[in-house]
């Protein structure tokens, strides 16, 4: 070990420019690959929603001046159910892979305490429309569909269907069926009763928060009044008939709504899954973005690794080949070089990840970012080693490959 | 000697083609990453108005007139006030300039409907083109006295105008705005401010400002049933007026801007700001304690996320990732040089001085460099394609520009000397007598 330390400690610049590099990569590398597994949670979480292509959603629906009266969207969304071919009609509030309209809220598991921010979808037959698989319970009555609210409907007790993630979340390891839901932290809140838990549905604003977060999402039956911006969605039989059924839908809320819009803002007639790659557009270059920047990095540091043993290998030349003529074997050259890279590597990551759990602190207090998760750093550690015996392998063979008869050799 | 040191460098460069190659390639992807993030970091991180804005200051207050049960905190400082703050704030000229604005989008015409635009501009209360800069092609800004017998005259940009009349010049001519005949009294080159400042509060990822083409004092503009594009905070009890809407009278809708130049007038105004909206709260009308604050529209624009995380974050990984690209290089030049020891001890026995050996090391290194800025031309505007194509709301601002080409230069020049410092240092420090040796 002694031989191997000492030359080191002698001959510092090229050692400490292998660990700067290195700290450096690593840095860099730990913090990209974190902000791209962010990025890549709403890509990889399901929305819940079943069959994207048989899902028109009609949205940018602004009224001038007041908003239109609920007796007015409901029959425009009778209408829409009436057109051939379509199987289920919703008018909601917001909807998923659309943020112009948000609602979101704290809710509280009653009794319990526990909390968690979830999106809130309120509208009718949203079950079917969306295609949601029902894992337990009931989906809301033709009753419960057909109420009114006064305003939103954050203020009304009643019934609520609510994600597997978010049941989990307010009521661990317990039946969340027939529990109270509390809408807000204060004294008078509404209370929701679930009466049903879907699997998925993903809720329409990806916060950076928290992982989980992406799957609390909350449906209330009935329509809201005074809302702004209405959203309309129908769900079609069969892929086949979506372009004609698109088309009807748009005649159907030009003719009943067309007259009260704001000019100059046109309603977009969409597929879901249309809607859904555009709203996942902007995560996914940030992907790319990110793995090619990782990728980069890390392939300057192995070619800067391998640059900077091979000049040191060569420069030792003569003293490895004396090492060879007193007996060394070709096995313990290479181990040498290699155990040498290793440690100045390992030195480098010891830095480098006090260097990445520091730019994280400071990220996190500038920006809307969680804290480096530690299991990030076993892994990244592993890399970089692997990547440093990768990049020391050709100068560390060509070192073993020295003749001892070098050392024999003009001085 | 420059000359000589500069055949010499590419002599040199001429013996191992393809390590130096990979310094150049190494220094031109870390300038182009760079370059990419720099452009459009400093295309949305400067002044929204170059010039005016820095002067510029937006009046924050808690202006509820009802109790709030679902968020009685003031979290974050809202700029909306009603019309009548607004004009109690413009009127009382304390500051250099004060303006109350709101954007506003409608269809402007020709009186007989043969032509109209869709425009975007601003409903003001106050000198608006004045306060913001506004550069007028032709004719005037709107007088007081028009403004207090709500004449209805209305200034347009010259792309509206165009449009209209097919000339630029259109003072004196007549547009429909809503329901009433506007006269043209000006007519103003293009504007806007080049990050969106205006309402950001509810303004959700629109990162590049929206060009303003026209304004008109606001309360003609109410008269002739054409209302702000969103009609803000209106209270629990009002009906909800949503876009578009005449019916704001029970509307937080504007935002009072005051332009103030020195620190003296920004500390007098700050009390003023305060003892108003206090003077409010103590009358009763503002329910809440208001907390009036004056924010700088650099400091407001931060506040409100204007500019996502994302372009900070991208800058700073470019730049972490040059740092490598440099430590790389840097590390690569020191064997180079020191492979070549022998070299240098015979120039130094035939009697350069350390001087000498280390000018002619960065020269060579500054060329490697202006080499690795040349490849990095190329490479920073692919990197800025590759931005526009993709779907982020700031993707406009990743333009090539005159500015860039300067940075990009002195950068790669910059980096070339900076990383061979350390090795021709190093390369230079050994006594020539060793150095033969050594050969």
């Amino acid at each position: 070990m002694r031989h191997i330390v000492k030359p080191l400690l002698r001959h510092r610049m090229m050692p400490l420019l292998v660990v700067l590099q290195v700290a450096l990569a690593c840095a860099i590398a730990c913090n990209a690959l974190f902000l791209l597994q962010q990025k890549l949670v709403p890509i990889v979480t399901p929305d819940g929603v079943g069959h994207p292509g048989r899902l028109i959603v009609a949205w940018n629906i602004a009224p001038r001046g007041n908003p239109w009266p609920p007796a007015t969207l409901r029959q425009t969304a009778t209408e829409l159910h009436a057109i051939p071919g379509v199987v289920s009609a919703s008018l909601a509030t917001s909807w998923p892979m659309e943020t112009e309209a948000q609602l979101n809220a704290t809710v509280v598991a009653d009794g319990k305490g526990i909390k968690a921010s979830a999106a809130i979808y309120i509208g009718d037959h949203l079950l079917d429309t969306l295609g949601l698989r029902l894992l337990a319970g009931r989906d809301f009555s033709a009753g419960e569909d057909a109420l009114v609210y006064k305003g939103a409907g954050l203020h009304t007790d009643g019934p609520t269907i609510i994600t597997q993630a978010l049941a989990r979340r307010l009521f661990p390891g317990g039946d969340a069926l027939g529990k109270v839901v509390r809408i807000g932290d204060q004294a008078n809140a509404a209370r929701r009763t679930v009466v049903g838990v879907v699997a998925h549905l993903m809720r329409n604003e990806f916060g950076q928060d928290d992982r989980e977060d992406v799957d609390y999402s909350m449906l209330f039956p009935g329509t809201a009044s005074n809302w702004p911006i209405p959203i309309f969605g129908v769900r079609v039989r069969s892929t086949a008939e979506a372009a004609g059924v698109r088309k009807a839908m748009k005649a159907v809320v030009q003719r009943e709504l067309g007259p009260d819009m704001i000019q100059g803002i046109d309603p977009a007639y969409e597929s879901y899954g249309d809607m859904r790659e555009r709203m996942l557009a902007q995560p996914k270059a940030a992907v790319w973005l990110l793995s090619g920047v990782s990728m980069i990095v890390l392939l300057v540091t192995v070619v800067g690794i391998m640059g900077l043993t091979s000049y040191w290998v060569q420069q030792r030349t003569r003293q490895i080949g004396v090492r060879r003529a007193l007996g060394a074997r070709r096995g313990n050259i290479l181990r040498d070089v290699q155990l040498e890279n290793l440690l100045v590597v390992g030195a480098g990551i010891l830095l480098g990840m006090a260097l990445a759990y520091a730019i994280n602190l400071w990220l996190m207090q500038r920006y809307e970012l969680t804290r480096l998760p530690w299991t990030y750093l076993p892994y990244g550690a592993l890399l970089m080693l692997l990547l440093g015996q990768l990049a020391v392998l050709s100068p560390a063979l060509r070192a073993a490959r020295v003749p001892p008869v070098v050392a024999t050799r003009s001085v | 000697m420059l000359d000589y040191y500069l055949r010499l460098a590419l002599s040199r460069c001429r013996q191992n083609v393809p390590m130096v190659l990979l310094l150049v390639l190494t220094m031109a992807v870390g300038i182009a990453a760079c370059m990419t993030a720099m452009t459009i970091f400093r295309a949305l991180s400067g002044a929204p108005l170059p010039g005016v804005s820095p002067h510029l200051y937006v009046a924050t207050m808690d202006a509820r007139e009802a109790v709030d049960q679902d968020s009685p905190d003031y979290k974050r400082p809202d700029s909306l006030l009603k019309l009548a703050d607004a004009k109690a704030l413009v009127d009382a000229h304390r500051a250099v300039q004060q303006v109350a604005v709101a954007q506003s989008l409608t269809q402007i015409g020709q009186p007989d409907g043969s032509q109209s635009a869709q425009a975007y501009g601003l409903m003001a209360y106050g000198p608006a083109l004045q306060a913001f800069g506004v550069p007028l092609r032709y004719g005037r800004p709107w007088t007081e006295a028009e403004q207090a017998s709500n004449a209805p005259v209305i200034v347009i940009d010259t792309e509206v105008a165009q449009k209209l009349f097919g000339t630029k010049n259109a003072v004196g001519r007549s547009v429909m705005l809503g329901r009433h005949r506007f006269r043209v009294i000006g007519v103003s080159a293009p504007w806007h401010p080049r990050v969106q400042m205006f309402d950001v509060q509810h303004d959700q990822g629109t990162v590049m400002g929206q060009a303003m083409m026209f304004f008109v004092p606001a309360q003609a503009s109410l008269d002739a049933g054409v209302g702000p594009f969103l009609a803000g905070e209106c209270g629990k009890d009002a009906a909800v007026a949503s876009f578009q809407s005449t019916q704001v009278a029970q509307c937080r809708w504007m935002e009072a801007w005051v332009r103030l130049d020195t620190p003296a007038q920004l500390d007098a105004y700050g009390p003023f700001l305060a003892g108003y909206a206090n003077a409010q709260h103590d009358a009763g009308r503002f329910v809440y304690p208001p907390q009036a604050k004056l924010y700088g529209t650099q400091a407001w624009l931060a506040l409100n996320h204007v500019v996502p995380d994302d372009v900070h974050l991208n800058m700073m990984l470019a730049g972490g990732f040059l740092l490598l690209c440099l430590v790389n290089v840097a590390g690569l030049l020191a064997a180079r040089f020191l492979r070549r020891q022998g070299d240098v001890a015979i120039r130094r026995a035939l009697g350069a001085s350390k001087r000498d050996v280390f000018v002619q090391h960065l020269v060579e290194t500054g060329l490697l460099g202006l080499i690795g800025g040349v490849l990095a031309l190329p490479l920073t505007w692919l990197g800025l394609w590759i931005v526009r194509m993709q779907p982020v709301s700031y993707a406009a601002a990743a333009q090539f520009s005159a500015g860039v080409f300067v940075i990009l230069f002195g950068l790669s020049v910059g980096v070339g000397l900076l990383v061979g410092i350390l090795p021709a240092w190093r390369v230079c420090r050994l006594p020539p007598a060793l150095q033969i040796k050594l050969a």
